[in-house]
């Protein structure tokens, strides 16, 4: 049971940053998964992690010892790769052996463990078949098994699903989170698939550009995004975000938005009443706040109708200001070139700075 | 696609053509090595395409055995040869393949940039001769002329650049997560090389080493200039096979070329699974 924790970590591949200035503590037991898109940094703070690369700047503790001295066959960690790097040239229960015997664990104590793990994943009726000719979401069980039989008080998985099929990833989105409930390791997963993060993680770490962006619980994230680039990312589709300008009127502040109308009046948050607006702002608002409203005060033309099945979602506007609503089957459904009004709980409205891109006042 | 008639009927002829250019000589060796001298000698009656009396009187000439018909005997039998082409390539092909495999291994994983490697590869580009009289020279002095080990040296030395490219490549292909897999599980370098890389490298070097072995077995030109009398290999021998009565002995020549086929076309048959698999190395993974 270990605490990881980084601190100022940095990675610069040549003149090209990979990572910069990553603080991050991750708590004994506790499942983080770093979200992002590729090329922002998440594996290669992984990496780190596990001794693969070296980072240029910063630290990495374990239980408050820093472990960058420390090879990384000495670290103690399980990594789960992309590609599985399955021996294929063992058996089945060569692979979940592997660890043991480099550890040097006794034969009778290693069948044993290699028993219950091929148990536990459905294994076992393949334990003496060699790996080569194994199918894809197997070897991916087997890459699991393989590091998780040693135990490891960190456990690191690097996109461990996406190469396996939809339906088999929902099956191991559950048989993960129940095998980190039972060993209760320190987790580390990367993924650049938001509902992986959401469904299994305590705690989500959203990078980009080789920083870490923002770090909470799925519904923090999903809520109250820090950044525009996490409001966007999150969420499917992501938040809306419109330019706007702050305009008063009788009842309060409000965003007029041009051509789209304008927003009802603002619920400000004390904090951001009293830090005051910014002229220009960029409103946020989830597609699943759309609620179409005859008396909304804001409207714009639909242009597409995209049908997924229990829901529709509806792309409107043009000319940058563009926004896309999630509406329930049962209303009637505007056709395109309609114009749909529509109006957003001030509740549910988001503001951020549009120079930096930073949520204004946290909560409103 | 359905395509011409005309296209149809080129196309056959051509492949037809290049077989024919291919199987032709080797065919035509078959056929030279069991025939009686009165059929592919120039005295003889006439030149057939078959043997009509097929024997095996040219393999035991070559064994020491002379018969009625050609009466000229031989200074060396063939088994020497046989037994130094043996010894000089599978010692050439085992040194060429540790240094090139460990050289591969270490380029591929530890080197930075091109440099090193294309160097190895610029070795080849001299022409033979230009370094090998200098080296028969060395080779003398050291008392390696004429020696099965010299000649062996040499080889494992002229081949080690394709060993090592022909590993290089592989070593490149391999994903280095499998490795990496290995050493977050607790391996030193040493043991997951052992254990993990050179096992899954199996058909890998099964390929390069048979392609070395066959560069090294067909080498004429080495042997010719390293070895003189007792140590000459197969392919210098085979130009002793003539006689100042009968010209080329193309008969016992065949009988020897037959010979010098059998380990290459042996090797290939055994490692012919690895053969295909290490050839497509590259293309089949995800």
């Amino acid at each position: 049971m270990t605490q990881i924790a980084l601190s100022n970590l940095g990675k610069k591949f040549g003149s090209f940053t990979a990572l910069a200035q990553m603080n991050l503590t991750i708590g004994d037991g506790e499942f983080v998964a770093l979200l992002g898109p590729s090329g922002c940094g998440k594996s290669t703070t992984m990496n780190m992690i596990a001794g693969m690369v070296d980072p240029t700047e910063g630290d990495i503790r374990f239980d408050d010892r820093s472990i960058l001295d420390v090879p990384m066959s000495r670290r103690g960690v399980g990594f789960v790769f992309q590609n599985y790097a399955i021996f294929t040239h063992m058996s089945v229960r060569e692979n979940l052996a592997y660890g043991l015997r480099a550890q040097g664990v006794s034969a009778s104590e290693r069948n044993r463990r290699v028993n219950a793990m091929a148990d536990l994943l459905q294994l076992t009726p393949m334990l003496d078949r060699r790996a080569a000719g194994l199918s894809v979401n197997i070897l991916q069980r087997l890459a699991i098994g393989r590091s998780a039989v040693v135990e490891p008080a960190i456990f690191l998985l690097d996109e461990p699903l996406s190469n396996v099929d939809a339906a088999f990833r929902s099956v191991m989105r559950s048989e993960l989170k129940a095998l980190q409930r039972q060993f209760s390791q320190t987790l580390v997963y990367v993924t650049h698939d938001q509902l992986e993060a959401m469904t299994m993680a305590d705690r989500i770490a959203v990078m980009d550009h080789g920083k870490l962006l923002q770090v909470g619980t799925p519904l923090e994230i999903y809520n109250n995004p820090q950044d525009v680039f996490v409001a966007r990312f999150i969420g499917s589709p992501g938040m809306n975000i419109l330019e706007g300008t702050i305009a008063s009127s009788d009842e309060g502040k409000l965003v007029d938005l041009a051509s789209a109308g304008r927003s009802a009046p603002l619920a400000l948050s004390d904090r951001a009443a009293s830090q005051g607006l910014p002229e220009k702002v960029l409103f946020g608002f989830r597609p699943e706040q759309v609620n179409p409203d005859p008396n909304g005060t804001m409207a714009l033309p639909v242009n597409f109708v995209e049908r997924i099945g229990a829901r529709t979602i509806l792309h409107l506007g043009g000319d940058g200001l563009e926004a896309k609503a999630v509406l329930d089957n049962q209303i009637a459904m505007p056709s395109i070139g309609d114009i749909l009004r529509f109006s957003i709980d001030p509740k549910m409205v988001r503001l951020f700075d549009p120079v930096s891109g930073i949520a204004i006042g946290g909560d409103i | 696609m359905r395509r011409s008639l005309p296209f149809e009927f080129l196309r056959y002829a051509m492949i037809l053509l290049i077989i024919a250019i291919s199987l032709v000589p080797t065919l035509w060796m078959l056929s030279m090595a069991f025939k009686p001298i009165a059929e592919w000698s120039a005295s003889g009656a006439a030149l057939t395409w078959w043997p009509e009396n097929p024997t095996l009187d040219n393999f035991r000439f070559i064994f020491g055995q002379s018969s009625s018909e050609l009466i000229v005997s031989l200074e060396r039998t063939a088994a020497r040869p046989i037994v130094a082409s043996l010894l000089a390539a599978i010692v050439g092909t085992l040194i060429a393949m540790t240094a090139g495999t460990a050289a591969a291994y270490g380029l591929s994983r530890f080197g930075k940039g091109n440099n090193l490697p294309l160097a190895l590869i610029q070795l080849r580009l001299f022409p033979p001769m230009a370094v090998m009289i200098p080296l028969m020279i060395m080779w003398s002095f050291l008392g390696l002329i004429d020696n099965w080990f010299g000649l062996a040296v040499v080889y494992g030395i002229v081949t080690l650049p394709f060993a090592f490219w022909l590993m290089k490549t592989f070593f490149d292909d391999m994903p280095r997560e499998i490795e990496d897999a290995a050493l977050v599980e607790g391996c030193t370098r040493l043991r997951v090389f052992a254990v993990i890389t050179l096992p899954m490298m199996r058909p890998a070097l099964a390929s390069s080493a048979l392609f070395v072995f066959i560069m090294n077995w067909s080498d004429y030109l080495i042997a010719l200039l390293l070895t003189t009398r007792d140590w000459v290999t197969i392919p210098v021998y085979m130009t002793s096979l003539s006689s100042s009565m009968t010209g080329q002995l193309y008969g016992a020549k065949a009988a020897l070329g037959l010979i010098a086929a059998i380990p290459p076309v042996i090797l290939g048959i055994a490692i012919q699974k690895h053969l295909v698999r290490g050839l497509t190395f590259g293309a089949l993974k995800e």
